[in-house]
């Protein structure tokens, strides 16, 4: 019998359609993935499978109960990890644990079994507040609280979004041993490599399922989005001033051969706790650089120094030729800043925003015209012009959001996690445009948890432990630590971090 | 069982473990009883006096000796003509002036008359005291508070407007949190009935409001030296009565916002503005326009503030308070109800 049955689900949320006629069957014992961009209706599915919301037509079963007149029932059977770690900040590890093992009326002793394999990493920490763990130790203590019930079923939704590779090993690992134990596993995930160690997969796209089956044949039917032809490995290097003088004005302190970016023995410390610990490297102008690391390696932080954020404890840097310890006001101006969570202003529209962000740097009103013209129609975006854009696909925010961080051509932009949750072929097209703007002489400075975008680099690093355990390119590491790709380079070193679980 | 006990240890963590918002709400009560009881008040005290005389009479001389004597008035200058007393007050160094007529024997108060409500009192406290114990032909007699302190008008004031805040303001806020952090739809998928997280959500404030409540009332007996003249048992009792609709409000507060902070936009403007205007708190209902006075009808500190007036300071007996205890009592039924109904056991 299927442990879980889907027919004929639809839910609109006002005019916006979430799930179109979605039917699905999972067997049980398998590991299940869902996949799909953000904004698919993948946790409008998981909200339907564990009875929080109500399908408007069609029908849902979970262990032959259904969703909406059998709730109770369900919930007994059910092990639920929402997209955003569940846990109480302020509670210990322990007391966490203690609290959702009372909630479904057992205890951490008698539901011990069930959890071992995994507490016992986390167990030293037992006293420590769940706010002060680092990502994948909060992961794991969130399946612990899941799991504390012996729950037959297992709902994950994007349990490894923003977790290192080394702690999404990990966690899969820990779903194959659960999967032994006979637990059925729905789980969604943006990783490739992730997708490839279910059993089946469903292929969610704008609420309706494009195609269900195991992964090689759902990443072959969909292979324009799922493995789009490599990007070409164009040949940035160092421009000549003559075919680039934008970049060569705003990047005139910089100089013809002096790095963008320079940084020597570069120390942050919070207390006693060496959060950077004496890093130098340089980035040429024109150069995409890639800066990965493992949860808590100490990217955040470098990030924040060379971005005039922060001071560091002590060593020096220059960024775009100004002192990243005296002149960070000139460091601001001149750079250009996206992160993931802050880009865009989402009730304001496209041209909105543009202008806004453009006034911010100070460019002249008629100057912002034109190029925002030249923008939209670079982007095909004309259409879109007045849209809010909050109504856009996450995909499209995104490029905008870079666009309009290099509008006022900066020396170099700083991209911190720029392309989570999209697909990966709305990934390739961003990471054209940074191409396109590495070509123009823009020094492009990006960290990364999708190992793929890593190759695009043309030049990484990789923090381990608050040091840069290794820098080149990404062919010279392969060769230096002879791994076959980027994904295996990291986790060969980051495996070797002491401090990265705590 | 076990599980409701788990549930208030949790959530009486999260009230501990927060140290800030721990400090606010015991350190509110506390300096908005000391700013009314002894800053923000309207008593008479101090008022700077211009005595207007040509040559006193010995009854005007008489007059003045007992305005110097009483504390309300500082005598600060002594001048001849009433022109004179009106610049120092134009000067912004007297606030009143009393002017002795020389031959009839009458009494002319020139006052400053930019805050009508402490010159009416400046002049009723100044009639009485040169008028002199024996000849005053109108004789007052003050009830309850003879010396007219303001704290005894503050104190069940501010109680109301305290217990409304901490409890409604922190309940919705602490269910919105966990809304917010995604907690709530573990809690909800979990078997445990969704009454009992409310129900165990509200217990740790309720607590924490009778402790503010012990806390207030101890300083407004020792600290303010205000009587509680009624029975105690009933104090308590009205104020759990109205700590209960307290929480079913922000109850009903929390189950219409979505993000921490419309929870405390909502009970801050929504409950908070009507209750300094509307109850009574500042501004006596009975002189409202009609449209207010029905507005401030089912505003409930009104009920509690009125009925906290009777209990403590008039000291009555519970009969004398029971329409306002009724009316409370109606009031926390239907909220509560309204919000066990709207409190979802799923997302929508």
């Amino acid at each position: 019998m299927n442990i879980i049955e889907v027919n004929g689900v639809s839910k609109h949320f006002g005019r916006v359609t979430a799930l179109e006629n979605v039917s699905l069957s999972i067997s049980r014992g398998e590991v299940f993935g869902i996949i799909g961009p953000d904004g698919a209706g993948k946790t409008t599915l998981y909200r339907i499978l564990c009875t929080l919301l109500i399908p408007e037509t069609g029908r849902a079963t979970v262990e032959g109960f259904d969703t909406v007149s059998q709730m109770k029932k369900i919930r007994r059977r059910l092990g639920y990890m929402p997209g955003r770690f569940s846990l109480y900040q302020d509670l210990t590890v322990e007391e966490n644990l203690k609290f959702f093992a009372t909630l479904f009326g057992t205890s951490v002793e008698a539901g011990y079994d069930s959890i071992k394999a995994i507490y016992r990493q986390i167990e030293r920490f037992r006293n420590r507040k769940a706010g002060a763990l680092s990502g994948g130790m909060k992961q794991k203590l969130a399946l612990c609280c899941a799991l504390v019930h012996s729950p037959s079923v297992l709902l994950l939704d994007e349990p490894t979004t923003g977790v290192d590779p080394v702690s999404r090993k990990e966690f899969w690992e820990m779903l194959a041993s659960l999967r032994e134990r006979g637990i059925t596993i729905v789980a969604s995930t943006p990783y490739l490599d992730e997708v490839r160690q279910c059993d089946r997969v469903a292929f969610l796209e704008q609420g309706r399922i494009r195609g269900t089956g195991t992964p090689e044949n759902i990443l072959s039917e969909f292979k324009d989005i799922f493995n789009p032809p490599p990007l070409s490995l164009c040949k940035t290097g160092m421009p000549t001033s003559a075919d680039d003088n934008i970049a060569a004005s705003s990047a005139s302190h910089a100089g013809e051969d002096a790095p963008v970016i320079e940084v020597s023995h570069l120390v942050k410390t919070f207390g006693n706790f060496r959060a950077v610990d004496d890093i130098s490297f340089s980035v040429r102008q024109g150069e995409i650089f890639g800066f990965l690391g493992a949860n808590g390696a100490g990217k955040t932080t470098a990030m924040h120094m060379l971005t005039g954020l922060n001071q560091p404890t002590s060593g020096s840097g220059r960024v775009a030729g100004f002192d990243i310890r005296t002149e960070y006001e000139q460091i601001k101006r001149h750079i250009g800043y996206m992160s993931q969570r802050f880009s865009l202003y989402e009730d304001l529209t496209v041209s909105e925003n543009i202008r806004l962000f453009a006034g911010i740097y100070g460019m002249k009103s008629e100057e912002i015209t034109v190029k925002s013209r030249e923008l939209l129609r670079r982007l095909k975006f004309e259409d879109h012009k007045d849209d809010l854009v909050k109504s856009l696909p996450l995909g499209w925010k995104q490029k905008l959001a870079f666009s309009v961080a290099i509008f006022h051509e900066p020396g170099v932009v700083f991209l911190d996690e720029p392309t989570g949750g999209v697909d990966p072929a709305t990934r390739r097209q961003f990471w054209e445009l940074i191409y396109d703007a590495a070509r123009r002489g823009i020094t492009v400075f990006v960290t990364t948890h999708y190992m793929d975008e890593a190759e695009y680099c043309n030049r990484i690093s990789i923090m381990v432990d608050g040091k840069i355990s290794a820098i080149g390119t990404p062919a010279e590491l392969k060769q230096r630590f002879q791994q076959p790709d980027m994904d295996s380079v990291f986790t060969y070193l980051a495996r070797r971090a002491k401090r990265s679980s705590d | 069982m076990k599980q409701f006990v788990s549930f208030i240890i949790k959530e009486s963590k999260h009230i501990l473990r927060d140290r800030r918002t721990m400090l606010i709400l015991f350190g509110m009560p506390i300096v908005l009883m000391l700013l009314f009881g002894f800053a923000i008040t309207t008593d008479v005290r101090n008022v700077r006096t211009v005595v207007v005389a040509s040559p006193l009479s010995a009854e005007s001389r008489q007059a003045v000796g007992r305005l110097a004597a009483s504390e309300y008035f500082t005598i600060t200058a002594t001048v001849s003509t009433p022109q004179e007393a009106e610049l120092l007050i134009r000067g912004q160094r007297a606030d009143m002036a009393v002017v002795f007529a020389p031959k009839r024997g009458g009494i002319q108060f020139i006052v400053d008359g930019s805050d009508p409500n402490m010159a009416q009192q400046w002049t009723a406290y100044a009639a009485q005291v040169t008028a002199g114990p024996q000849s005053s032909a109108v004789n007052t007699k003050m009830l309850y508070n003879p010396q007219m302190r303001s704290a005894y008008n503050f104190v069940p004031a501010i109680m109301g407007m305290l217990l409304m805040l901490v409890c409604a303001m922190m309940t919705s806020i602490s269910i919105v949190r966990e809304k917010e952090k995604g907690t709530m739809e573990v809690l909800l998928v979990s078997p445990v009935r969704p009454l009992m997280v409310v129900v165990a959500k509200a217990v740790p404030y309720l607590l924490l409001a009778v402790l503010i409540l012990v806390l207030i009332l101890l300083m407004a007996r020792f600290v303010l030296g205000v009587p509680l003249a009624g029975s105690l048992f009933w104090i308590v009792a009205v104020s759990i009565l109205y700590i209960l609709l307290a929480l079913s409000l922000g109850l009903l507060i929390s189950s219409l916002a979505q993000t921490q902070l419309v929870a405390l936009l909502l009970s801050a403007m929504v409950l908070l503005m009507p209750v300094v205007m509307l109850s009574g708190m500042l501004f006596p209902v009975e002189s409202m326009p009609q449209v207010l006075r029905w507005v401030s009808a089912i505003v409930p500190p009104r009920y509690y503030i009125s009925a906290m007036r009777k209990l403590m300071i008039m000291g009555v007996g519970i009969r004398e308070v029971a329409r306002e205890v009724l009316i409370l009592m109606l009031m926390v039924i239907v909220l509560l109800t309204i919000a066990l109904k709207k409190f979802n056991t799923r997302l929508e």
